[in-house]
């Protein structure tokens, strides 16, 4: 029972989502060919998985606990705050900020910043384009 | 008459200047100010700039990286524009001031700034509309335009 509702969960996350822009899902569609690359098996990303990884909480690359959350909060609808320097952040969620998930430069270059921020690492393409996908199904 | 005019408008280019160049580079304001308050390049020597582009993938413990590309381009802007390549009156002043044998990357920690500030107690600082030091548009409301005298302060409480 618990296990269907999770699925039931993960499916409604997946069919919430905002389509990917052409550029985008061109660069989807690339973290994916390089996902199946790094793991056998792979077949799509995984909102739910992204979830996970945005809010899960490490020792980040200041040495100090950090998540995604920490700076983008829990609810992507809504303006974060940068923790080191104060400064607010729009919305993260394409639902609540169109510019969202629209260059794929901006994203690339994010991506690369934020992972090494919380995981004092790159991230891998699957880990990617499930944030990618969380970030584009959170309501 | 002619010459009062010209006297008035003299002065009102004095009252009206800035004290350092406000920043009019897209990409510099979109890329500086995306986490924090844009600093004008005129606050900062340009060996300073230098040593911050060359390390922004541990900017003040964050990764702050941009393409080479973007990276090159706003460090010529900010070279050409820095402090010692001004001659703006707040950027003359930090000229001064800074030690030669010095390249600070911290504008807090400047001769300048410090004794701009030493009639402030460092809590004001901490406070929740302030946050810190660096944070200048918190109280110098014109800091986007490059003014940052006294006339135009507004400490939050």
């Amino acid at each position: 029972m618990k296990k269907s509702f999770l699925l039931l969960f993960a499916f409604t996350l997946t069919v919430n989502a905002k389509g990917f822009n052409p550029q985008m899902q061109q660069y989807i569609n690339q973290l994916k060919s390089q996902a199946q690359k790094e793991k056998s098996g792979f077949t799509d990303f995984n909102a739910k998985r992204g979830q996970k990884i945005f809010t899960s909480v490490h020792i980040g690359k200041r040495g100090k606990n950090i998540s995604c959350s920490s700076c983008h909060s829990i609810n992507l609808q809504q303006t974060g705050k940068n923790i080191h320097t104060g400064k607010l952040i729009k919305p993260l969620s394409p639902f609540a900020n169109t510019k969202r998930l629209s260059k794929v430069k901006d994203v690339k270059k994010w991506l690369r910043r934020n992972f090494n921020d919380v995981y004092k690492r790159e991230g891998s393409a699957m880990e990617k384009g499930d944030v990618l996908y969380y970030i584009n199904s959170a309501k | 008459m002619k010459k009062i005019y010209l006297v008035l408008i003299f002065m009102s280019g004095i009252l009206l200047a800035s004290d350092v160049k406000p920043i009019n580079n897209q990409l510099a304001l979109k890329e500086c100010g995306s986490c924090h308050f844009a600093y004008q390049p005129g606050l900062l020597p340009k060996r300073s700039w230098k040593k911050i582009m060359r390390n922004l993938s541990d900017h003040f413990g964050v990764d702050a990286s941009l393409d080479k590309n973007d990276n090159t381009k706003i460090l010529n802007y900010y070279v050409v524009n820095s402090s010692d390549n001004s001659k703006q009156y707040l950027s003359r002043v930090i000229t001064r001031y800074t030690r030669s044998d010095k390249t600070p990357v911290r504008i807090t920690l400047g001769t300048v700034f410090l004794r701009a500030h030493d009639e402030l107690r460092r809590s004001v600082f901490r406070r929740k509309s302030i946050q810190r030091a660096g944070n200048c548009i918190a109280c110098h409301v014109s800091a986007n335009r490059g003014i940052y005298n006294e006339d135009y302060v507004r400490i939050p409480r």
